[in-house]
This record gives C-alpha cells, sequence and structure tokens, in this order.
C-alpha cells in the first residue's frame, strides 16, 4: 500500500516517479531501518582502542603546545 | 547481506507487508534520477558530457571545498617560507592521498545509500559511533571558526568590517540553501567553488619560472631543511587536503544526490576532477607567493590581507585584490560544505530527516543545526583579541591527528562485505589506503615529538 507524507498530496504520476527511479532502499521510509550490528574482532578492537588511545595522547600535546604559546 | 542495489535484498529493508510512505525528498531526488537515467540511456558525446554534468558535484565540491581559508593561508605560508621546490610535488601527493580516501566514501555512498556517521553507528554500535561523532563536531566547528577568520581577514584587504565579513558570509550560506534542493544548492556552490581557480591567475601575474617548477616536479628540489618549522608546514598541508569533514561529507552528498552503483565510474570522474582542480589552485598558491620567499620576507604571521599587502608590489593592486577575494572564496564555500557535513551527521546519529532536498518545514532540525554551526563559529572570530593565525594553525594540525580513527572506520566500512557486497575494495586500495594511515599517523607522531622533545630535531640538523 502507497501512503503519502502527512500533509502533502502526492500526485500518482509523482509516485510512479518515484517508485521507477529510486531503487528502493534509496526511499526516505527504508532508511528507518537500522543495518545490523558487526561483531567486532579482538584485532580490530585492538586497532580502534589503540587508535583512540593515539588521538587522546595527541590532544594532550596539542594542548600543551597551545599553553606553552600562550606563556 | 548487502544493502545494496538488489531488489530481493531491499526487500528485507522495507518489508514486504509494510506501508510505503512517499516523502518530498524522495519526490525531488526521482526528479534527479529521471534526468540522469534519460542521459545514459542515450548513446554519443554530448549525451555522456551531459551525464558527466548531472552527476559531478560532490567530489569536486569536496576537494575544492578543502581548499579552504586555512588550507590557502597553508599552501601561502608554504610559497613564502620555501619557494618552489619540494613542497609542489608534495602538495600533488597529499591530493592523490585524497583520492584515494574519497574514492573510497563515493562507493559507500553508492552501495549502501546512507550516510557514513549513520554507517558508523549501526556497524560498529553507539560507543564507537559517539568517538566518531565528537571527533567530527570539534573538527567542523573548529574548522568553521578558521573559514571565518579567512573571510574576515580577506574582506579587511577591501576595509569590510569583521561584522559585516560575517554577517555577508552567512548570507551566502543561507542564499544557497534558499531553494530546499540539493541540485540547486550544488549548482551554487559548485559556481562559488569555480572561484578557487582565481588562484591561477594571480600565479601567472607573478611571472614564475616554468623551469623552476618544471624542474621542482620532477626532482622534488630543492629540499628544506628538516627542523620543526618544516615539519609544521608539512602537517599544515596534508592537514589542508585530507581531513574527517571530507568523508562524511562527499558520503552524505553521494547519498543525497541520489547516486547508485551505475554511478560509482562518474563519483570516480567526480573526484579526480576535483582533485586535479584543488591542486592547480592549490600549486597556484605556493607559486604565487613564491617571490616573498625570494625578497626574504618574513611571511610566519601572515593573514590573507597581509599575503594580498605583500604582493601587491609584486602583482599591483588588481592581483593582490584577486588573492583576497580567493581567500574570501575558499572561506565561503568551505564553510557551506562544511556546515552541510555537521548538519548530515547530526541527521544520521538522531534519525532526524537530512536532505538538502527538505522543504524548511520537513528539516528543522537540519536547516538549524547547519545555520547553528556557521553562526556559532561566525561570532566567535569576532571576539577581540583572539590569536587567529595560531587557532588556524592548531586546527589543521588537529585535522591530521584526528584523520587515523576516521580512517580505520572508513577501511572497516568499504571492506564489509555484508553492506558492500561485491563493491568491496580491491586489494590495491587497501595497500594505497593502509599507506595513507601510516603517512598520516607517522605525521602525528613527528609533531607529538617536535613539541615534546624539540632538541632531537636540533640534534638531527635542524633549528
Amino acid at each position: 500500500m502507497v501512503r503519502k507524507d502527512e500533509g502533502h498530496v502526492f500526485s500518482s504520476s509523482d509516485q510512479e516517479l518515484v517508485f521507477s527511479s529510486l531503487e528502493h532502499d534509496q526511499l526516505v521510509r527504508a532508511k528507518k531501518h537500522h543495518i545490523p550490528r558487526r561483531h567486532l574482532k579482538g584485532p580490530e578492537l585492538a586497532v580502534l582502542w589503540a587508535l583512540r588511545i593515539y588521538l587522546l595522547f595527541m590532544m594532550a600535546v596539542v594542548v600543551y603546545q597551545v599553553w606553552i604559546a600562550a606563556h | 547481506m548487502s544493502v545494496g542495489s538488489q531488489p530481493h535484498q531491499t526487500r528485507r529493508v522495507i518489508g514486504e507487508d509494510e506501508d510505503i510512505v512517499i516523502t518530498h525528498e524522495d519526490v525531488d531526488r526521482a526528479h534527479d534520477r529521471v534526468r540522469v537515467s534519460a542521459a545514459r540511456a542515450q548513446r554519443g558525446f554530448f549525451s555522456g558530457a551531459r551525464l558527466l554534468w548531472l552527476l559531478v558535484g560532490p567530489g569536486v565540491l569536496v576537494m575544492l571545498g578543502e581548499n579552504d581559508g586555512p588550507s590557502m593561508l597553508s599552501y601561502a605560508a608554504t610559497g613564502a617560507k620555501f619557494g618552489i621546490g619540494f613542497f609542489i610535488p608534495f602538495v600533488v601527493l597529499t591530493f592523490c592521498m585524497a583520492i584515494v580516501v574519497q574514492e573510497m566514501t563515493v562507493r559507500l555512498g553508492a552501495a549502501t545509500h546512507r550516510g557514513h556517521a549513520e554507517l558508523i553507528f549501526d556497524r560498529f554500535g553507539p560507543f564507537w559511533g559517539w568517538f566518531s561523532m565528537l571527533d567530527l563536531a570539534i573538527g567542523n566547528f573548529l574548522t568553521l571558526i578558521t573559514e571565518f577568520i579567512a573571510i574576515r581577514a580577506g574582506l579587511g584587504f577591501f576595509g569590510v568590517p569583521p561584522w559585516m565579513a560575517v554577517l555577508l558570509a552567512l548570507v551566502i550560506l543561507y542564499a544557497a540553501l534558499m531553494s530546499h534542493r540539493y541540485w540547486t544548492w550544488e549548482r551554487i556552490t559548485l559556481a562559488a567553488a569555480a572561484f578557487n581557480l582565481v588562484f591561477i591567475p594571480v600565479a601567472l601575474m607573478t611571472h614564475p619560472s616554468w623551469h623552476s617548477v618544471g624542474h621542482s616536479l620532477i626532482t622534488w628540489k630543492p629540499l628544506p631543511g628538516f627542523n620543526k618549522d618544516t615539519l609544521l608546514i608539512v602537517l599544515a598541508d596534508i592537514g589542508a587536503t585530507v581531513t574527517p569533514w571530507m568523508l562524511f561529507f562527499q558520503q552524505s552528498a553521494t547519498v543525497d544526490k541520489g547516486m547508485t552503483t551505475k554511478d560509482i565510474r562518474f563519483g570516480r570522474i567526480d573526484t579526480v576532477l576535483g582533485a586535479a582542480l584543488a591542486t592547480a589552485a592549490a600549486v597556484a598558491t605556493i607559486v604565487a607567493t613564491a617571490p616573498l620567499f625570494a625578497h626574504q620576507m618574513t611571511a610566519d604571521n601572515f593573514q590573507a590581507a597581509e599575503f594580498a599587502q605583500a604582493l601587491q608590489p609584486i602583482i599591483g593592486r588588481l592581483g593582490a585584490s584577486l588573492f583576497a577575494l580567493g581567500m574570501v572564496e575558499a572561506g565561503i564555500v568551505a564553510s557551506i560544505t562544511i556546515s552541510a557535513s555537521s548538519a548530515y551527521a547530526f541527521g544520521e546519529v538522531t534519525h532526524k530527516p537530512h536532505s538538502l532536498n527538505l522543504p524548511l518545514g520537513e528539516g528543522k532540525s537540519f536547516y538549524s543545526v547547519l545555520t547553528l554551526c556557521a553562526v556559532a563559529a561566525g561570532a566567535i572570530v569576532l571576539i577581540p583579541g583572539l590569536p587567529l593565525v595560531y587557532v588556524v594553525l592548531v586546527v589543521n594540525v588537529v585535522a591530521v591527528l584526528a584523520m587515523p580513527p576516521a580512517l580505520v572506520f572508513l577501511f572497516m566500512l568499504v571492506n564489509d562485505r555484508e553492506i558492500m557486497g561485491d563493491r568491496v575494495s580491491p586489494a590495491w586500495a587497501n595497500v594505497l589506503s593502509t599507506a595513507v594511515v601510516f603517512v598520516l599517523t607517522a605525521a602525528g607522531v613527528l609533531f607529538g615529538i617536535s613539541v615534546i622533545a624539540p632538541n632531537i630535531f636540533a640534534a638531527l640538523g635542524g633549528g
């Protein structure tokens, strides 16, 4: 069944246009469905954590640099 | 399972017994797709050219958008500090890295029809998703501030007061949004972005030595001294070409434009074309300010206006004005694309409507985030006494540091067969993207060493 967006009326040609031109998962409605979560393996988690620690450490370095420059 | 384009698989996503609601966004996107299909159905050169015209956009915008205020200032500082030499081929190399990275976002967007933030949240969960969003939000906001710094400084050359410069930029940003159509917004922004090429005539006005330019491109010489200043410029130039907002923007824009797996080839052409134009503008900026190096001028703390003023005796008032206007354009186009990137990501994460095809009433949160980001950044630039040059430097460095974690998420997503199907990265692309991650991480580590133990650089022969 095809419903119209609330408060708007689309012509039948618009509906036809949408269904003939867009792939089903391009529809706004389809995007409300989540893609299933992926199970992260040990090495993947290790890389993500390593880069997170790297980023936090480097941000601390940047803050230190800013502090040095300010004084 | 793929959420790609195959109909039998998309049924799972929608559900056969479920109501299908169509929206304005769907209708607008369908109209755009009809024109693409019509162009694709025809044969011949002009049909091909029309198809290219219809499908270019995200790639050119992201590349010229990244030639933003701080980037152009970095290139200007590079030319003034080192002249024509190592950094010209180096900048070409950084844009090659950008092509490798951005091509992956085209494939991801076309195959999944989902934005980057949405995919990270769905596939890796909110824990990693929020980390990623935090990186993006901080980076985008800081970068947006620097865009307004460039706009303020560029218009300052013409005597425009800072508050008026910020207001003018906000009016242009808002005007681009007024159509509430992705297509119109994209064309307006592309037209504005084309002005980035103004740095090419400015470079020509300096009557550069083409022999030196060609020699440096081939030999990468003369090499700069290895010291902290050189490293900062290296980092700033890398940060000027590859940053996290680009990943989020191009993937979201690819989705909003309605591109599918059939369009990936044109998405690649779009990305390479954008990189070529952006490289030309970046190299032209280095060449344009190289005479300052020849005249031994110190440009360490120059902003856009100071560069234009310093160049005026060499290229005249017209050339200096074009240089200043180029800086303004760089800031305006980037403020449009970066604020769009933030708004897309916010909508994807909160599952609120997020498209430039949305009418104002349906896209209140999307347009509010977009506008608020720009207004807040513009307001900060008006704070008296803010060390603007230092902010620009820090922002470029932060962009480089935040890139490796963002790239690893991208790498994992684009190799995820469950969502990409047979569109996963080939081995050669994985080798290249892994190399990019290593280069960026190494650059960040070197920066850390230069701050914590600057004597190491002195011991290696630098200052």
